[in-house]
């Protein structure tokens, strides 16, 4: 790898399709400020003599970032390098409900 | 107790609290509550331009900085000393609550010596998050309350 | 580090001073439950300009009556890292100043003794006490306890026909930086 490293310390984003809901991260962050909910699913396209196996769904992956200390443990920690440091930074609200961020877009209505 | 009585007893500037004059015109005056970590962040935000005002101008905003954790022993004292802002500058100053301690205890949330946030004392009217927020977002912040920017 | 018995405490912190360690460096204290059933204090002295290495003198009080002698008048300076300690830890220091120094007056407790457990971990939440798959954590036999907490068996949930837990098992139980099993 060529070029500075990227900015960090200034805020984390979530890389979706590569989180496994592992709960690695939730459990590591010493500031208990990450929140997973996920369920699993069968997966379907499996050859017909297969035994039935399940996956991880993320359903909801939030930062409340009143509590972060951005100390990067999650970002070091996550076997599936599904976070990442980014260059922005965190924006300031006016409530601390605002500070949470939902990083997983809902599923949208039309299937 | 000790802080109170200080602001109190001295409702004209020159009193204990330190107001910067941000831009240097007039416009905004801070005060900043330097606990932590954060008022470092603060002073390297200072413009070159902020001085300290001679007089608190009717027409400038005003704003009060807590920089830091806000331990249960001092949490009053902090109170306080918006309060005595308040009094100084005849109008309530707005509230930022810089960094995670400030807001919500930060990583001190668990302390038994912590308060959790300063919000339980204050109502705030901007909370920057970070550990600590880099200098330009206390100053983007503090633009926002001067009208410099379109918020 | 040289071990000392609380009835020649002040004595031996004198004597230092007279042999030219006069800069009072530090004063403070372990709690040594889980290893030895003990408060151990600890007070570093110097002798600037002279040696090189400092003098710690090391004393060994008993948890359920931790006694010793101030030393803040042999080291004026000394008197605040009693005052901590004594708050904190629950020591006294006998003709000292008993005055707090950092927490608030209506604060009850010792909390840097290991059995004081972090009640703000222990009555939340934790987010990662969820299995991969789940969106409420489950009441299941197998649950995570996070790091600071101990073992609800041990504390919390401690089933009420049990004596309590004496401190030695509340602190190794809350001690570690991994996320452990619940014991069942």
């Amino acid at each position: 790898m060529t070029g500075p490293a990227p900015p960090s310390h200034r805020w984390i984003r979530l890389i979706e399709p590569a989180c496994t809901s592992c709960m690695i991260c939730a459990r590591e962050c010493p500031s208990w400020c990450i929140s997973i909910d996920s369920h699993t699913e069968p997966i379907s396209d499996l050859p017909p003599t297969a035994r039935e196996r399940t996956r991880n769904v993320l359903d909801r992956f939030a930062i409340d970032w009143s509590l972060c200390m951005y100390c990067g443990i999650c970002v070091e920690e996550c076997p599936y390098d599904a976070l990442e440091w980014v260059g922005d930074l965190t924006q300031p609200e006016s409530s601390r409900e605002l500070l949470v961020q939902e990083m997983v877009q809902p599923p949208s209505d039309a299937k | 107790m000790l802080y109170a009585a200080l602001v109190r007893d001295r409702p004209h500037y020159g009193g204990s609290v330190r107001w910067v004059d941000w831009y240097g015109d007039g416009s905004l005056y801070v005060v900043d509550v330097a606990l932590a970590c954060c008022a470092l962040e603060f002073d390297a935000a200072s413009p070159a331009a902020a001085v300290p005002p001679p007089t608190l101008d009717d027409q400038a905003q005003v704003a009060v900085i807590i920089s830091g954790t806000v331990t249960d022993r001092l949490a009053p004292a902090v109170a306080a000393i918006v309060d005595g802002c308040e009094q100084q500058a005849g109008r309530r100053p707005a509230v930022i609550s810089f960094g995670a301690c400030a807001s919500s205890g930060g990583p001190y949330w668990d302390s038994y010596a912590v308060t959790k946030g300063i919000d339980q004392l204050l109502t705030v009217d901007a909370y920057v998050p970070g550990c600590p927020p880099p200098p330009e977002a206390l100053s983007a912040v503090l633009d926002q309350i001067a009208g410099r920017v379109a918020s | 580090m040289t071990e000392v018995l609380p009835e020649d405490w002040l004595a031996e912190v004198e004597s230092l001073k007279a042999d030219g360690f006069d800069y009072f460096d530090w004063l403070g204290c372990v709690d040594e439950i889980g290893r030895r059933d003990c408060l151990r204090v600890v007070l570093v002295v110097r002798n600037v300009g002279h040696e090189a290495e400092p003098r710690t003198l090391s004393c060994s009080l008993p948890r359920d009556d931790p006694r010793i002698d101030t030393v803040s008048d042999v080291f004026a300076g000394a008197a605040w890292h009693e005052r901590e300690v004594a708050e904190l830890f629950g020591v006294e220091f006998v003709g000292g100043d008993h005055r707090r120094l950092l927490l608030n007056p209506e604060f009850e407790g010792t909390p840097l003794r290991k059995d004081q457990v972090l009640a703000a971990r222990a009555g939340m939440n934790w987010p990662g006490a969820k299995e991969p798959g789940e969106t409420e954590a489950s009441p299941g036999r197998r649950r995570l306890v996070p790091p600071g907490v101990p073992d609800p068996v041990v504390w919390g949930d401690r089933d009420a026909s049990q004596p309590l837990a004496d401190p030695a098992e509340v602190a190794e139980s809350a001690v570690g930086g991994r996320v452990r099993w619940r014991r069942t």
